[in-house]
Parts: structure tokens; sequence; C-alpha cells
């Protein structure tokens, strides 16, 4: 007989004791009611307040608790209230873990919200995966991925850097030199750019990656005066971006000559850094804040309303909104005593909602999101012009740059 | 050849705000033998000291730079007058007491500034570059490294030329016999302390534009002016120069050569093999023996 | 000097305060059955291991290792890389690579990977792996007699050193991510799941095990030469005996329990992380035992179990207010009771039998420690 739980559960139950030993109560709850008890339904908020990236993170957190208020302003869910329990990762990835299992066993949140870099998504992910419960995750990422326990409302690198890098290409030249932070999302995101620039007849002249919280980039900066690419390809992320742009203006570089395409680089950023030491450089992204729409004046109009005249959202804080709401068009479907993590999964898969950016899709597959693929310039005010736009949504795709692979209801095909 | 010389400067840049951090370190530890844990966190209490005064008064950097220092120094006396003072005959303890004090700056600054990052706009003037032999160079680190030799120059200068130096080196020396000649060496020490503490924050102050101010910022700080003063020697201001500018351009070599991270680790094993071989330090303050 | 006079003077009582407390912990899961909770008091005791085995090298050797990190890490990666081993092929196919080496483009298991698929030679790694390293280290310091505050910089600077490794190997080590998505550990018929009484047992085990033979090893022959070289290594030495060998011996017995502690850490959190080897975490585990009493490998335990409870139990909210009251009372700790609350409880007995006598100012008078190399304290 092995001694884990849910055996120790059967044979104390069989015995007539269960209760009597130390047997942990909270399996015994393991049904649909406890999910959502007392009129109140927790949800986990789970964003970094301090640490490197916590200068995205904070907006994301701020962009969840208005959609969370909103909803509760508007009646709740089915007559129901939202209660948000937040926790402050501190940007360290065995914390995630660590305040996840404490959302997922002891607060018994029925989703948790959360996260900015892969490294904290893939510590979460074993929590969740089992404790069969549902994390929504709201930012970019590399792909590659296939988990039924979390719902993927950023890009994956079919939806940013296939039409980027060939118009890089095109536009600046085949040189990339890849810098990137160093963990696991900018060594995949620059595997996929790698495959993209082989086809293309694309060269790598360097490739390197800086620690987290990596502020002084002298000597990154003479590798670029070494090898002189046409493109900076940045996968740098937190307040590294701040210190790289600043750096790189201040070593007299120029973005017409040398610019840096980024799939991270943002309004938030770029409002921390100052205009002036983005403009010029790219990004790939869904959502830009200047974007035209109903639904985004609305959105950055409350935005600004709550947390300031001078704040910015941008494409991650505006997945941290859409995604609450489309977990409240879920929950919505689920009769009150149904509610479990499984069910709200199951009720999102296929879902469709107005975003900020335009209507966007749940894939019934994957879980991943069909967004609207854009590129942008960053402008002195701060702002992006967007360069190109997709016509159309864009599918997801988290196994794209590996034929063969793909991501379908039942897990990883073709592995 | 401009790759050389941009990777030289980029040498001298990390190695001038090396020395700048540890420079408050040095004499602390030199003259008092107090590890100061907490110094970290005064390099910390100053960067966000010029925070507060640019977001709240719009004040410029340059005369953030003297209200820091004396902001900085008067909590560094502070810190003397009520914990360091008890600890001279225990310097193990000093470590443990002056990391209780850091944690507790770091969390009165969480508490009342709030615990997300900051940014310190660089002045307008100092945010170009210069063009020297075909490479650009970032005006404010060239302000940094010229500011850095300035305060080196007052503080050979203090020490060497003014009475309260004569005086400090004296107690350094010998405690009971400066004490027995009439100097007052508690008084001494506490403007010691106070003095290396402002430069600190002063350090804070002009590293603010170029990394993100937060409350956890000092931690690295205080372990790498640890490794410059312990190699340069205790007590020696050439040493703590000299070992800066060795740190400094062998992180900045080896992360050329490398990356950053590897390049910290081995600068840091080097340390480890110096400090087993030559615990006094590169350079020993001859006069003591 | 206070320390040897404290334990030879009461050794039963001694005897008896260490196996109420392991009574005490093997009893929790009787009284307490919520897993979450069991969980978190799992943590606790592996963190006491840790400050338990610092004690060690510090209170009674006169170490101080501010690098306490390695050890623990070490052994954290070792367990980590096991039970990784455990959950690969579940999710990366049958050639069973970890998910990170994939990442990274590695295409075959490195060789230093391939013994841990043992469960054996991975707990027995997380044990002896940072007694050699240990060994190492000791033998490369103590032989060339540096001691006090140099000691302190060394392990400090060396803790530097393996943390950005571990964050630089990437592919190896998974680098800032840490290794994630562990299995459970499991031995004969027993599956130990970290929210199960298995798990904690297994956690107060090791615990009451460590501090009873590190009691044993306090009041052996090396135990006491160990506090004489501590009061004074030169006399010591000036009698015949191999100071660095025995600076070494305590300095590696800590590394294993310290390893040991790492183990335990990384299986309650299912994690690990670059994190436990960062400077934070090893300096909190020197305050955890000054507060307890570094003297005491108990009083160090209870320390980090102390400070961590207390610190679990508080509100997110009130955990800024909180750190800052633990930075004062610490200072406190640090002036007034050099020897940490443990010593509380001697000089209370001392005034309780000889309520007549002079105050303990024993206590306060130990631990003048000057730095042996370079400068001579003025």
């Amino acid at each position: 007989m092995t001694f884990t739980r849910r055996n120790f559960l059967k044979s104390t139950a069989v015995a007539g004791v269960a209760g009597s030993v130390g047997f942990p109560h909270i399996w015994i709850k393991d049904s649909g009611a406890a999910w959502a008890a007392n009129g109140e339904i927790k949800v986990g908020v789970l964003f970094s307040l301090t640490g490197t990236t916590a200068v995205v993170e904070k907006s994301m957190h701020n962009a969840t608790m208005m959609a969370i208020d909103e909803i509760n302003a508007a009646g709740g869910i089915n007559g129901m209230k939202l209660t948000a329990i937040v926790e402050d990762p501190a940007s360290d990835p065995a914390t995630f873990a660590d305040k996840s299992n404490k959302l997922v066993l002891n607060d018994k949140c029925v989703s948790v919200f959360g996260s900015y870099t892969s490294a904290s998504r893939k510590a979460v992910l074993p929590v969740f995966e089992k404790r069969k419960n549902l994390y929504w995750y709201p930012t970019l990422y590399e792909g590659r991925e296939c988990s039924k326990n979390v719902m993927y409302t950023g890009a994956v690198p079919n939806q940013q850097q296939k039409e980027f890098i060939p118009w890089l290409v095109k536009t600046f030249g085949k040189k990339f030199y890849l810098i990137g932070s160093n963990y696991i999302y900018p060594k995949e995101e620059n595997n996929v750019c790698k495959i993209l620039l082989k086809e293309l007849g694309g060269e790598v002249v360097g490739e390197e990656y800086v620690p987290l919280g990596h502020s002084e980039f002298g000597s990154v900066l003479n590798k670029f005066r070494e090898t002189k690419p046409d493109v900076i390809f940045s996968t740098v992320v937190g307040d590294s971006v701040i210190a790289l742009h600043k750096q790189y203006k201040a070593a007299g570089f120029s973005p017409d000559k040398m610019p840096m395409a980024s799939l991270t680089t943002s309004e938030v950023e770029i409002a921390a850094m100052g205009g002036e030491y983005a403009a010029g450089h790219f990004t790939s992204a869904p959502y830009f804040m200047g974007h035209q729409s109903k639904e985004n004046e609305v959105f950055v109009e409350n935005y600004r309303k709550r947390f300031g005249k001078e704040s910015v959202t941008h494409f991650v804080s505006e997945a941290a909104y859409f995604q609450m709401h489309l977990f409240r068009k879920a929950v919505e479907k689920i009769g009150k005593g149904d509610i479990t993590p499984i069910a709200v999964r199951d009720a999102t898969a296929g879902l469709e909602i107005m975003a900020p950016q335009g209507k966007v899709k749940v894939d019934g597959d994957n879980l991943h999101c069909y967004l609207w693929p854009k590129i942008g310039q960053a402008q002195a005010d701060g702002q992006f012009k967007v360069i190109q736009q997709s016509s159309d949504w864009v599918k997801p795709e988290p196994y794209w740059a590996y034929p063969g692979q793909s991501c379908t209801k039942d897990g990883l095909k073709g592995a | 050849m401009d790759i050389f010389f941009g990777q030289l400067f980029t040498g001298l840049s990390i190695a001038s705000i090396l020395l700048l951090v540890a420079l408050g370190l040095a004499i602390i530890y030199g003259a008092m033998g107090v590890i100061n844990l907490a110094h970290g966190e005064f390099v910390m209490l100053g960067a966000y000291g010029t925070w507060f005064l640019q977001s709240q008064f719009g004040l410029p950097l340059i005369p953030c730079l003297l209200l820091v220092f004396f902001m900085v120094a008067a909590a560094g006396w502070v810190v003397e007058s009520t914990v360091v003072r008890f600890l001279y005959h225990r310097p193990l303890d000093t470590i443990l007491a002056t990391w209780g004090i850091g944690i507790m700056l770091q969390q009165a600054v969480r508490l009342s500034a709030g615990a997300e990052l900051r940014y310190v706009q660089t002045p307008e003037f100092l945010s170009g570059s210069i063009d020297i032999a075909g490479v650009g160079i970032p005006s404010y680190r060239l302000f940094i490294l010229a500011l850095t030799a300035a305060l080196l120059a007052l503080t050979w200068f203090v020490i060497q030329r003014t009475e309260f130096g004569m005086k400090l080196r004296a107690v350094t020396q010998n405690r009971e016999m400066a004490s027995c000649y009439g100097i007052n060496s508690a008084r001494i020490y506490s403007l010691t302390f106070a003095f290396g503490s402002g430069l600190a924050g002063l350090a804070g102050a002009l590293v603010a534009p170029i990394k993100s101010v937060a409350p956890d910022m000092g931690t690295n700080f205080v372990v790498d002016a640890f490794m410059v003063v312990v190699v340069g020697g205790v007590g020696s201001l050439i040493g703590t120069v000299v070992s800066s500018g060795l740190l400094g351009s062998g992180t900045a070599g080896i992360a050329f050569l490398l990356n950053d991270t590897l390049a910290k680790a081995l600068v840091f094993l080097a340390v480890v093999v110096l400090v087993r071989f030559r615990p006094q330090g590169l350079f020993v303050d001859q006069r003591r023996r | 000097m206070s320390k040897s006079t404290l334990s030879r003077s009461k050794p039963y009582a001694q005897l008896a305060a260490y196996l109420l407390f392991c009574a005490v912990i093997l009893a929790v899961p009787s009284f307490v059955t919520d897993a979450f909770l069991l969980n978190k008091f799992a943590r606790y005791l592996a963190l006491g291991l840790a400050a338990a085995a610092l004690a060690l090298s510090w209170g009674y050797a006169g170490i101080l290792n501010l690098g306490q990190g390695v050890s623990f890490g070490i052994g954290a990666y070792a367990i980590a890389m096991h039970l990784k081993l455990k959950t690969s092929p579940v999710h990366t196919g049958s050639a069973g690579l970890p998910d990170f080496m994939v990442w990274n483009n590695l295409d075959h298991l490195p060789w230093f990977w391939q013994p841990f698929h043992s469960s054996l030679f991975a707990v027995a790694a997380g044990i002896l792996a940072p007694v050699v390293v240990a060994l190492l280290l000791g033998s490369f310091m103590f032989r060339a007699r540096i001691a006090g505050v140099y000691v302190a910089i060394i392990t400090l600077a060396m803790l530097a050193v393996v943390n950005l490794l571990f964050i630089d190997q990437q592919a190896y080590t998974g680098g800032f991510n840490g290794i994630t998505d562990l299995a459970w550990l499991e031995a004969g018929s027993v599956t130990f799941d970290p929210y199960s009484p298995a798990f904690y047992y297994l956690s107060a085990g090791a615990l009451s095990l460590c501090l009873l033979l590190g009691l044993a090893f306090t009041r052996s022959k090396a135990g006491l030469i160990l506090q004489a070289i501590r009061n004074d290594a030169d006399r010591v030495r000036f009698f015949g005996y191999d100071v660095a060998a025995y600076q070494s011996l305590a300095f590696a017995v800590s590394a294993g329990m310290a390893g040991l502690a790492g183990m335990l850490y990384a299986m309650v959190l299912e994690f690990a992380s670059p994190t436990f080897m960062g400077v934070p975490l090893s300096l909190s585990m020197v305050i955890w035992a000054a507060v307890g009493g570094r003297g005491s490998l108990l009083g160090a335990a209870i320390g980090a179990i102390l400070v961590n409870f207390m610190q679990g139990s508080l509100s997110e909210s009130f955990l800024d207010t909180w750190q800052l009251i633990l930075g004062g009372m610490f200072i406190l700790v640090v002036v007034f009771l050099p020897n940490g609350l443990s010593s509380l409880i001697g000089i209370l007995a001392d005034r309780l039998t000889r309520p007549a006598r002079q105050t303990p100012d024993t206590a306060l008078a130990a631990l003048s420690e000057a730095p042996r190399a370079g400068r001579t304290p003025s």
C-alpha cells in the first residue's frame, strides 16, 4: 500500500476513523459547492508588486483589480461577488509557486490570475496541474506549452514574430543581434527567431543574455559597436529594459541605423524611462494604447480616472483586463453549484468577447487566444505609431515553429 | 581600436561607481573596524532622497547631491550613536547588528515611499554623449567619473590635512592613547561614521539616474563594496582606488569576452583566492605596524 | 567562558530540553490536521535545521559562515534533480529530458545528471556534496589560519559565486527559473507528499535526529576542542592539536546538516530556486540563529521556527511593519543578549538557584573575537 493522500483517505474511511487521525480536511471539500460558498467567488490575484518586473506587473495588477470592481459594481456574477485575494510574489519564481499553493489550497480560489515572466508561469504550472485548478496568464510568451490548466490570453510567437521578423529583415537588413534576459522566455523566443532568420537568409551576429534586474550594459553596447548588427532583437524584460534604452541613447547610437526590435517593450516601460529614450524603436504586439475603438476609449478613460492622468495601458495590462471579463462570461454560463476550476475552463473554451484591441476568441483546443497583431514604432510622446497591422485576427499556434507538433484538446500531439 | 577604447571606458565607468560606493565603507571599516552591512541601505537612502527631492520639490540633481549628503550623514550619525557605539569591541556582532539596521531602513522606506520602482531623471545637459576617438562616451558617466575623483581628493584632504583627520588617524592607531591626549574619540567615531554614511548617500544620489531605485537595491552594492575594500586593504585609500579599478575593469573585460554573470562570478572567485593568500589586502597601511 | 560552563554544568537538563523539543514536534500531527498548516510547519522545521547547522559552526567553532546557502542550495538541487527526472518522461516524452534542457537545446542528459535517477544517490549527494565542498573550502581557508571577519567575507563571496554560476548555467540547472515541477519522493512503499503527515514526520524526524547527533558531537572530545578553538585558537594550537582539521570538520558537519535542510526545503516547496543561494536567505539564517541563541543548536532551531512561524501567521498587509519590528528586535538581541533568547533560560536558572550571587555578566563577556589576520584591534 502506498501512503498517498487519497489512498490514506480511503483506508481510513473504510476503517471508520476518518477525522480522528492526522487527516487533512481540505480534501473532503473537493466538490463544486466549496468553490462558490457564501455567495462569493474567490479569485487569486498574483502579480509582483515588488522586484524587478514590478514595473510591468503593477499595471497588470491594476487592470485586473479594475475589471473585478467593474464586475462587482454591475452586480457580480449571477448575484455572487468576486473576492480578490491579493498576494505579492516579489518577482521570484519560488515565491510564485509558494503563493499559488496558498491561493489554491488554503484560500480555495477557483481561479488565479497572474504573472508576467515565463519563469513564474513555469513555476506555478505544476501547482495548478497537480491541484486541478486554473491559472489565467495574460502575458505574451514563447509558446511550446500545452497545459490544460492555464488560460493563455497573451500572444504566442506566430502572433508576434511571424510578420515582424520578415518586415525587419526587409526594412533594415539581415544581421541580427539577439539580446535577452537570462531565463527561459528569451531563450525560446530566440530559438523561434533563429528558425525564422534561417529561412529568410538572415544572420545572427551575437546572442547574449543578461541577468534579470541587470543595469550595466556597457560591455553589451560595446559588442553592438563591434558586430554592427542591422537590428537588435531584444527580449530583455523588467527594469533592465529601462537601463538598456537609456544607455543605448547615451552611448550615441541611433534607432535609424540600428533599431531595437522588441516583443516586450510597451507603453509602461516607456513611461518609466521617458519617451525620448524609446523613440524610434519597434515593438510587435496585439494592442497599443492609441488603438482606435469604442471599447479602448472606455478602457483607457476608466483606467486613467482610477490610476491617474499620467498612467498608461499596454498590451499586457489589456489582456489582464479582458481575461477577467472572459472569466465573468464563462462563470455566468455555469450553475451556482457546479462551479469548479475545470468547469470554468470548459466554459471559457471557444468563448468570444469584445476586448479593447477588438474581438478576441479563446481557441477551443489549445486555450490560447485569437489576437490582432500589429507592428508599432515608439514615439517621443510615449505612444506607439502603428506601422502595419493584420487585417484579421490571427489563430494562436503555440507550436508554430515546430512543424508536426500541435496542442490539441487532449494535450500535445506529435512530440 | 575604438572597441578597446570603449571597453576601457566601460571598465573605468564601472570602477568609478564601485569606488564611489566603497569609499564611505573603506573609511568606516578602515578607521573603526566596523563592517557596516547597512552601507547598501545608506546608498539606497541617498537614491530615495534624490527621488524625493526631485519629484516633490522639482530640485535638479546637483543641489540634491549636497542636501542628500547631509541627510544621509545625519542618518548615519543616529545609527552610530544608538547601535554601533555599543559594539566596537565585538566586530563580528557589528555585521549582524548593521544587517538588522539595513532591514529596518529597507522596511521604513518601503512603508513610507512604497515598494514600487522609482526613476530619477538625468539632468538635461548630461543626458547626451561626447564623441571621443570615434566612440560615444555618455556624458553622465564622465560626470560620475569626475565627481568620484573629486570626492576622493576631498576625502584624502579631510583625512590627511584637517584637524579632524589628524585626530581620526590618532584614534585609528590607538584609541586609548588618543583619548589620553584629550581627543574625544567617541565624537570622532560618530563623525567618521556620519561622513562615511554621507558618502554612501552621495553615491546613491549619483547612481540613481542609471539604476532603478527600489528599497532592496542596497544588497548588491554592499557585497560589491565589501569585496573592493577587502581586496584593497583595510585603511588604505590607495588600495581602495586600485582594487575598484581592478575589479571594475576585470568585470568589464570578462563581460565582453564571456557574459556579465560569469564576469561577476569569476571576479568574486578571484577575490576569494586573494583574501586567502593576502587577507591584509593589496595595500597595507604601513604606519600602523 | 559562558557557553562551555553552560553545556557542562547541566548536561541532563540540556538533554531533557532536547528530548522534550523532539517529542513536541513529533506530536504535532496528532493535533494539527490541516494539510496546508502541516506543510508550513514542515517548512519551518527544515529552516530550523539550517539554523541549527549554522549554530554548530558559528556558536561552537566560531566560524561565522555567511554562505550557508551554498550547502543548503546544493542539497536542494541534488534532490530536485532526482525528483525532476521522475517527472520528465511524463512531459517531454520517452527521451526523458527535463523541460528546461529541451528549451536550451540540449539533446541528451548531461553525464552528471545520469546518476540522479537513483533516489539513494540523490539523497547521498545532497548531504555528501556539501560536505566535500565544505572540506575543500574549509581546509583552503583554515590552513592559512583565516579566521573571524575574513571567514565571513570568503564564505559570502563563495555564496555569490555559486549563486551566479547556477543562474548562468541555465541548460544544466534551470538558471533563474530554478527546477520546477518536482515529483514526490518515494521510499519503499511510502510517498512523501509534502502536504501529508508522512512528509511532516520526515522533516521532524530529520531535525530531531540531527539535533541529538549534533548534541552528541558537541559533547564529544572534538566538540570540546572546537569550543576551545573558538575561545583561543592559538592556545589550542600550542597544545599540539591540528586546529585547521578540527575547524574543517565542524564546517563540514554543519554543511552536511545544511544540505539535508536544503533537501527538505526543496521537497516541501516542490521547487529548487537560485534564491536559496541568495545573500538575503543566508543572512536570514544567521539572524534566526542569533535570535534563538548561536551557542545552542536547539536555541538556533527554535529561533528559526519562531521567527518564521510569526512571519507566516501574519497577514500580508502587516508583513512590512513586522519586518521593521523584526529588524529592531534583532538589533536588541545582538546588542544586549549576544547569546540569544535561549541564554535567558540559563540566566533565569542561575538567578533561581543562586539568588544572592552577582548578575551573570558572563554571557556578555563572550565573543569579543578579533579578526586574526590583517589588523589587530586598536
